[in-house]
């Protein structure tokens, strides 16, 4: 059966969900946790909350999943349960005193110290400076923390989520050139953060 | 194309959203253009350089959602199980074949009772040599209805069911389940007094299991790969009519995918997407039987599936996906053609395409899940 379950589409194993079969799930667990943890987990910037927020979404489709409807998309539906958590964790988060700069976020390495990734927004100013995969990765995650909430939530939802524009609007409830203006303000931020590295230089040629 | 609608598109270009001929326009007006050019251009740099590097979520998340799922539904309250299984069922019950479905076995049900009110004439008794009733008290024995053989085609699917049959090779003289059997023959016989003929003279018989039993069962032979029996299962079900019957036909054609192919089953996946048109299991069954016809190299087949799903919001984008590597492979298939005519002066057999219903269910579950995921950007950056 895992050949035929693996064959299956999401809504499809909604559907068998919602028939009691509990294997469904557990196959939508495994195409979606790493997309989804990632989604939270660049968006709210935290990895020890990321966990329990990941968990979270998918406990929501357990106790929703007798509203899905199948016309739409699972992912489009999976996605919206995400930024809504997300969102409700960030009003909880923005009344605490921001965290101090010397904070590791716990144990993910490819996460700077948020003091290491507040320097590296200003690096030199040297021209088609070399830099190690690393240091560019780290600039990266820097710009794209450094986005404004709207702006990095539309960047991770079409980088991350793999989502089309079209059902990136209906998951934040903006029109579609809307959603395409944000995305475009993210990347060109992304631009001007990566502009000096040779990498970039080259992937322009 | 100018400058202004490349800025509306240019978005749609970078991530593969755009249609071929406004993508072909896009690209011809960056070649005569250096500022749309330094656009594309720049952009398409900063998706390649800016990958977020994709973290491994923790080892444990998988199970631990796995056993919050488990706790979740082993402490959901009795009425909110209830409530739950009602709204689940009275959402499909407001569907117009469901609601047939339902007035059909509504319908059934009443002709067995009153048909079994009268069991008199359907009693049958022994006569003694002597051309006399034997007397009351002796044993009596109901007759057991001519059951038909198990490979014939029954009357509910279609006719591709019995046909698929016969090329699985199942042969008349073959024991058939007991209870499968009892439930088709009720769907043929109208329901008729078969539940009593199947159980003899055992009074004492389990009584009838509920639809939803039955499908979990069935289900529980398609996980164990017992595609032969689910397939009779689901279609018992699916004759009984009911909230299942839709699924059920969708997993009786997954069970013929499973035995035996996709050249059984293309045709299963078509029959179930005509009678189920416009829910997700008409969709799903379309989808199904436009796979089975690209892998048995049926292109214009498959293209015409992809052409109706794309109408569908569900589907749109991944029968558009579907429809440019079906665009892909047909020109392949031309240009080996093209290339055996040149090479072979004297008019030849072309070979067979390799018939790919094995392929697909020999596919690793991995393999099959990654192309049914929305294709990942990263590796197709570009213009």
């Amino acid at each position: 059966m895992a050949a035929a379950r693996g064959d299956a589409t999401d809504e499809m194993l909604m559907v068998r969900y919602q028939r009691g079969d509990r294997e469904a799930f557990g196959e939508l667990v495994r195409r979606y946790q790493a997309p989804i943890y990632n989604f939270v987990i660049r968006h709210l910037q935290h990895p020890s909350t990321a966990e329990d927020v990941t968990q979270d979404v998918f406990m929501r489709v357990v106790q929703k999943a007798a509203e899905f409807k199948h016309e739409a998309r699972f992912s489009t539906w999976l996605y919206t349960i995400a930024r809504n958590l997300c969102i409700d964790h960030l009003r909880k988060l923005s009344h605490r005193r921001h965290p101090s700069l010397d904070q590791a976020p716990g144990a993910d390495p490819d996460q700077p110290a948020l003091g290491e990734s507040i320097a590296d927004r200003h690096p030199r100013a040297d021209v088609d400076r070399s830099a190690t995969a690393s240091e560019v990765q780290a600039c990266v995650v820097s710009a794209v923390s450094a986005l404004p909430e709207e702006q990095r939530e539309v960047f991770l939802l079409r980088e991350i989520g793999n989502l089309p524009f079209r059902e990136i609007a209906e998951v934040t409830g903006v029109g579609e050139n809307t959603v395409k203006s944000r995305m475009r303000y993210a990347l060109d931020r992304l631009r001007s953060a990566l502009s000096e590295f040779e990498e970039y230089s080259r992937a322009l040629r | 194309m100018d400058c202004e609608k490349f800025d509306r598109v240019v978005l749609d270009l970078l991530y593969d959203e755009l249609d071929e001929l406004t993508a072909a326009a896009a690209r011809r007006h960056m070649e005569h253009c250096a500022r749309c050019s330094g656009i594309g251009s720049g952009l398409r740099a900063t998706r390649e350089v800016g990958m977020l590097p994709v973290l491994e979520p923790p080892a444990d998340l998988e199970s631990r959602i796995l056993a919050a799922e488990r706790r979740a539904h082993a402490e959901l309250p009795l009425r909110q199980r209830i409530g739950r299984a009602v709204s689940v069922m009275a959402g499909y019950a407001m569907r117009p074949q469901l609601a047939m479905a339902a007035l059909l076995v509504l319908v059934l049900a009443s002709s067995l009772v009153l048909l079994r009110a009268r069991p008199g004439d359907r009693d049958a008794m022994r006569v003694t040599e002597r051309g006399v009733p034997e007397v009351e008290g002796e044993a009596v024995v109901v007759p057991v209805p001519e059951q038909q053989p198990a490979g014939a085609s029954p009357s509910p699917p279609s006719p591709a069911f019995g046909a698929a049959r016969e090329r699985s090779g199942r042969s008349a003289s073959e024991p058939s389940e007991p209870k499968a059997e009892a439930a088709l023959g009720v769907a043929r016989s109208g329901g008729a007094g078969a539940p009593a003929a199947s159980r003899p003279e055992d009074e004492s018989a389990p009584p009838h299991r509920s639809d939803q039993q039955a499908y979990d069962e069935a289900l529980a032979r398609l996980n164990a790969r017992d595609f032969e029996e689910a397939q009779r299962d689901f279609e018992a079900i699916e004759a009984r009519g009911g909230d299942n019957a839709a699924s059920a036909a969708l997993l009786a054609a997954q069970a013929v995918l499973g035995q035996s192919g996709c050249t059984a089953a293309v045709k299963r996946f078509e029959d179930v997407a005509s009678r189920y048109p416009g829910i997700s299991i008409g969709h799903e069954a379309t989808w199904q039987a436009a796979k089975c016809c690209q892998e048995l190299g049926q292109l214009d087949r498959a293209r015409r599936h992809l052409l109706t799903l794309r109408a569908t919001q569900a589907y749109a984008q991944r029968a558009q996906t579907a429809l440019d590597a079906l665009e892909g492979q047909a020109q392949g298939q031309t240009a080996v053609a093209s290339r055996r005519a040149a090479s072979r002066p004297a008019p030849a057999k072309a070979a067979p395409a390799k018939p790919a219903s094995k392929a697909r269910r020999a596919r690793p579950p991995a393999a099959a899940a990654a192309e049914e995921r929305p294709a990942a950007p990263k590796a197709d950056v570009g213009f």
